[in-house]
């Protein structure tokens, strides 16, 4: 009997036991985040460690008292809203497009995930030689023949936020146009016939049918791009490093600014977890709302 | 739907070819222009317009290799082989740890049930969407006291930030579609939890790992700010090894889109080998 408890209690312990090592490396990951948290509470600057003090919620205080903090919140969330609007409804408009009859379109499918794999560093420095500002650079050569002037692509505010969308939309609406092209082929055809004896026509069917389906696969990729764009940081650090005139800077690269600039970890964290705490926040909501999309659409 | 009219039917197929070849273009001129631009000597670089006709050279990834003082070739990094080395010691690395770790735990939460085990899934979930910064600043404090900063082994435990959740998700959605009844056949048959795993659920699902080792691969390649941070010169991988040809005096434009070319190529093939399974990939297992 007592060993009978024993293989009980040893198969109830198995699978921590399997868990063991991943719980391992967690906890090294969950070690530096909370020290981290710890170091958002203190004035902890690199450059003058004697000074190393526990100042409570200062640096939060202190940070959103800054104009540009404000100006980089304008920013992280009008860039993510814009990025996802683009990207998700470009996106749709090419899932249709591999969705109906196309000739070649096996092809133009697997060239189309290209820009998704490779490194969104990579994809930037690849921008940033085609966006040359001076006539040199291909694209506004190529603007030259719809009659638009000179692009002064980085170096002016406007220019810097539209080649960072550009940027970050070529990257990422393959996985978009992917995620729907795919929900689009899984769609049930029953609705199709009922719209068709009902005499819809195009508009109606895609109005009425195909979106209402489509929502809780929209709303999936609105939650993906929204948590990437909120977190933008590589295409931004290769080519406008946030400027001009901190016009490209996020919460993200002000928060790399205080750690790695200016060497203020206390700062640097603190805005850190203001921006996690935005991410959980939208994460939040967008979960409620794909909950309830994807509750619609199974009655 | 009702038949459309034979002249609109016209219109919708000239739209859809002009679509598809926008798209087309969109997507593979970046590739086709950078590639060009990497076969360019530094006079025809600065051309205006810009050349499309020109005699090739490949001194631009000669320099890349050899890093060669040749006059205005100076290639001020010699060091992109090494970046390229770094970057499959640190991706393999971090992938085979990821894979260590994760096989077991993926098994765990696939097919036990236990106290919490939806909280720990989702812990390693969250994982995804965190912004890097968080992590780097404290793991940048550590790394430099305990002797991991500028190290593959910082680098590799760093990378598991990116693909120990992400290996567990895959595994575990892969494990997953195993029917239940095979495993409860080879357990009549005696097997333990681990003959169950090593001969049921690891060969019958081996495409399944072999994607996530390949997707896990090519995220660890992709990885450009852990590194920007906790790596130095010797052990930038080829992300921050392209971003050094930009410097305050100039940049070398075609020394760098010959190191774009090479960082992307071999994301490039990998693609290939796993285009069916990329959405499930950055969807962590969630989107089939």
């Amino acid at each position: 009997m007592a060993s009978a408890s024993r293989a009980r209690r040893r198969a109830k312990a198995l699978p921590f036991l399997l868990l063991a090592p991943a719980l391992l490396l967690l906890a090294g990951m969950l070690y530096p985040f909370g020290l981290g948290a710890y170091y958002s509470l203190t004035n902890y600057w690199l450059q003058y460690p004697n000074r190393f003090r526990f100042i409570g919620f200062d640096n939060y205080v202190n940070l959103m008292g800054e104009p540009l903090f404000a100006r980089a919140l304008e920013f992280t969330l009008g860039f993510t809203l814009a990025a996802v609007v683009v990207q998700v409804g470009l996106g749709l408009a090419v899932a249709l497009l591999l969705h109906g009859r196309l000739p070649g379109r096996a092809v133009i499918r697997a060239l189309m995930i290209l820009p998704l794999m490779i490194p969104p560093v990579i994809t930037a420095l690849m921008w940033k030689i085609m966006m040359a500002s001076t006539e040199a650079g291909i694209l506004n050569h190529l603007l030259s023949f719809l009659g638009i002037a000179p692009v002064n692509w980085f170096g002016s505010i406007n220019g810097s936020i539209v080649s960072v969308l550009i940027i970050d939309t070529w990257g990422n609406l393959p996985f978009v146009a992917l995620i729907l092209l795919g929900a689009l082929q899984a769609l049930p055809t029953e609705p199709y016939e009922a719209a068709r004896v009902d005499g819809a026509g195009p508009f109606d069917t895609f109005r009425y049918v195909t979106l209402p389906l489509l929502s809780p696969f929209i709303v999936l990729v609105v939650m993906f791009r929204a948590m990437d764009s909120l977190r933008i940081f590589d295409v931004i650090y290769a080519t406008t490093q946030g400027g001009p005139n901190d016009a490209t800077t996020n919460l993200h690269i002000m928060a790399y600014q205080y750690g790695f600039q200016w060497y203020q970890m206390g700062k640097g964290m603190a805005q850190s977890i203001i921006l996690l705490l935005l991410v959980v926040i939208v994460s939040f909501l967008l979960i409620r709302l794909w909950n309830r999309a994807s509750e619609r659409t199974s009655h | 739907m009702r038949a459309l009219p034979p002249w609109l039917r016209r219109l919708r197929g000239l739209g859809i070819a002009l679509a598809a070849t926008l798209l087309l273009a969109w997507t593979v001129f970046p590739f086709f222009w950078i590639l060009l631009t990497s076969l360019k000597s530094p006079s025809e670089m600065m051309a205006i317009p810009p050349s499309l006709v020109f005699t090739p050279t490949l001194d631009n990834y000669a320099a890349l290799v050899m890093g060669e003082q040749r006059g205005q070739y100076a290639s001020s990094r010699p060091d992109f082989p090494l970046f390229f080395v770094n970057s499959l010691i640190i991706s393999i690395g971090a992938v085979v740890l990821s894979m260590l770790a994760g096989i077991p735990a993926a098994y765990a939460l696939a097919r036990f049930d236990f106290p919490l085990k939806n909280t720990l899934a989702f812990v390693f979930m969250s994982f995804r969407f965190v912004p890097f910064i968080a992590f780097v600043i404290p793991l940048y404090l550590i790394y430099q006291r305990v002797g991991l900063y500028n190290t593959h082994i910082g680098l590799i435990l760093a990378y598991q930030l990116i693909t120990l959740p992400f290996t567990i998700w895959m595994l575990r959605s892969f494990f997953m579609e195993i029917p239940q009844e095979i495993q409860e056949a080879a357990t009549i048959d005696g097997c333990g939890w681990l003959g169950v795993l090593t001969r049921v659920i690891l060969p019958l699902s081996l495409p399944g790992i072999a994607v996530t080792v390949i997707l896990g691969f090519m995220f660890c390649w992709n990885a450009f700010n852990y590194p920007l941070m906790l790596a130095g010169r010797q052990t930038f991988p080829v992300t921050v090894g392209a971003i050094q040809f930009i410097s305050y005096e100039q940049v070398l434009w075609g020394q760098m889109a010959a190191a774009t070319i090479v960082a992307a190529l071999p994301q490039l093939l990998l693609s290939l080998m796993v285009q069916k399974y990329i959405v499930r990939g950055l969807t962590m297992g969630a989107v089939r």
